[in-house]
């Protein structure tokens, strides 16, 4: 293997490499221990009842087991991330395809699972036009196979659920492990990972402090258009300032670039939690699944990345392109 | 324009503890793919190690639901029955496994669900509504399974009688009970021994049993249990 390549997949001495990486990682760390001692100092003053702090205790400890599981990996090389991706990617579309019931037809679910495990090694191998051609392929799969059933009744939905479970959980997701083959994908993924994670917390904040209109009461009656406006002025403030330190010296770097990146962050992240509640509304469910003890499903944590993921990268690869200086097909040979 | 219809699966929104103790458990393909897998070594090894002999093969009928039932000397006992199966049932096939011997300790649980796909019924305390939440999925058409209504393993090699609540997953529906006999298991791995001889092993199966004549009451379900031991007594001696 080309040693720059495996330098940038495996090489975890270059965890720190960017002081951005380094800075956000503390940050994080130190948010984390911050909530920690804030919620515990709270209890023990009285101001907050058992049935909320036990519910603040589940969140930081979900949190504290996901940071570690999101940022680990990055930290690591680009092969963990690109790894960990396809992990969230077929666990994503495990509880989508449980939700709607699209896991019965068990051969239309090994096509799209088999369509995620194509665009992983596309992304390992840093090809992009296999990465490219993997969706119309998936595509051609899911309407052949979903014939075999004989069973005109029900085919549209049948490939349509199929073709929605690739394209959001095993495509749009699969942007942010494509970021990887960048050679400073550290900063970046990062950036977007905690941008996005806080563009939340940010609607949550701002929507209890000074939310009052409610934008879409039949999606999601706790949105409100306080929330919405707060989260998109701090998420674009953040990611334009730490921007300006990951892309420094790149296409990206200017003032008006960098807002326009921030707005998409927080603009595709808010609808991405909308997409996410509007598919629950559909089905007629709570939550996505049980899986993270105080937030639900995967899907309910991760549903803002799902369309900030492509945004950001063809936003990103427009301006500065994401690892051209990298060597491609690095398994498979070839140009 | 019709609506698209959604059935989330019945065990949507439970824990993993949860999902493996729910009689409501779907399988995906995860626990497809590991059955699978489990099955193909198994039958290897049932193949090898037991020269495994299957009589009446076709009786089985070719579409779920139907109850695989049979004397009970082994832990084999299961792996067998469902190693008999076609591989195309692989995921509608559950094994009514004893919860108190198989659910309770975490391990096993994984075990016997990820692997066995197999379902807990409380011996000490088994309510009438799990019987009727059993013959509910049975009723719903796409299960197989594997039951032995003696309700524990032979100590002596003699097959007990069996245990009504058989009659009550099938009283008064069209579901056939499959009687099978299994012979030399109690020889190979007595509930008393741990490490299996290599001895020969021969599963009869018998004609699918109807009960659909019958009513939904104890009479009937004693009556099936007993139509049905006499199958496989039948199948013993013949």
């Amino acid at each position: 293997m080309d040693p720059i390549a495996r330098e940038r997949l495996f090489g975890f001495r270059h965890a720190f490499d960017s002081p951005v990486t380094f800075w956000i990682t503390i940050a994080v760390i130190a948010a984390l221990l911050i909530a920690s001692v804030i919620i515990w100092y709270l209890h023990a003053r009285g101001r907050t009842s058992d049935k909320l702090h036990d519910e603040l205790v589940k969140r930081v400890v979900s949190w504290a087991v996901m940071t570690p599981l999101l940022l680990g990996p990055v930290l690591l090389g680009a092969a963990w991330t690109i790894l960990a991706v396809a992990i969230l990617s077929v666990l994503c579309y495990r509880e989508f395809a449980r939700a709607t019931g699209f896991f019965r037809y068990r051969s239309l679910s090994i096509v799209v699972v088999l369509g995620i495990i194509a665009t992983t090694f596309a992304i390992a191998d840093h090809w992009y036009g296999f990465f490219v051609a993997i969706p119309p392929l998936t595509i051609v799969l899911l309407a052949m196979v979903a014939i075999l059933r004989d069973e005109p009744r029900g085919y549209t939905q049948r490939v349509g659920l199929g073709v929605i479970g690739f394209l959001l959980f095993g495509y749009c997701l699969g942007h942010l492990g494509y970021m990887a083959n960048d050679a400073d994908f550290r900063p970046i993924v990062m950036l977007i990972i905690l941008t996005v994670e806080l563009n939340d917390v940010f609607a949550y904040i701002a929507g209890k402090t000074f939310g009052h209109r409610k934008i879409t009461p039949h999606t999601s009656p706790n949105k409100t258009l306080g929330g919405a406006i707060g989260a998109l002025v701090l998420t674009t403030t953040l990611v334009s300032t730490v921007g300006h330190f990951v892309f420094a010296g790149s296409g990206v770097d200017t003032p008006v670039k960098l807002i326009g990146l921030g707005l998409i962050v927080s603009v595709a992240g808010q609808f991405g939690d909308l997409m996410v509640s509007s598919i629950k509304r559909d089905i007629g469910i709570k939550d996505m699944g049980a899986s993270i003890p105080g937030h639900g499903g995967l899907l309910d944590r991760f549903d803002s990345m799902l369309l900030v993921a492509p945004a950001v990268f063809h936003y990103i690869a427009f301006f500065r392109g994401f690892g051209l200086d990298q060597p491609t097909r690095i398994f498979t040979g070839g140009c | 324009m019709e609506e698209w219809r959604f059935e989330p699966a019945h065990d949507f929104g439970l824990s993993a503890e949860q999902r493996r103790l729910s009689l409501r458990r779907e399988v995906g393909l995860e626990s497809a793919i590991s059955c699978f897998l489990w099955r193909s070594i198994t039958r290897l090894y049932l193949a090898i190690a037991h020269r495994l002999r299957i009589r009446g093969r076709e009786n089985l009928p070719t579409h779920p639901p139907f109850v695989l039932v049979a004397n009970h000397a082994s832990h084999l006992d299961a792996i067998i029955l469902g190693g008999i199966l076609p591989l195309r049932f692989v995921g509608a096939v559950f094994p009514i496994a004893a919860g108190d011997t198989f659910f309770t300790k975490r391990a096993s649980s994984i075990f016997a669900t990820a692997f066995m796909n197999a379902l807990p019924i409380w011996r000490k305390s088994c309510g009438a509504h799990l019987l009727e939440d059993l013959r509910e999925r049975l009723l719903k058409g796409s299960s197989v399974y594997i039951l032995f209504p003696e309700g524990t393993r032979t100590r002596t090699g003699a097959m007990a009688t069996f245990k009504p609540g058989l009659g009550r997953l099938v009283a008064g529906t069209s579901v056939p009970i499959v009687p099978c006999y299994l012979n030399g298991t109690f020889a190979a791995l007595p509930a008393s021994g741990t490490v299996p001889r290599w001895t020969k092993i021969c599963v009869t199966i018998g004609k699918p049993l109807s009960f659909s004549e019958t009513t939904n009451d104890r009479a009937s379900w004693e009556l099936i249990a007993a139509a049905t031991e006499n199958a496989v007594r039948v199948l013993e001696n013949g």
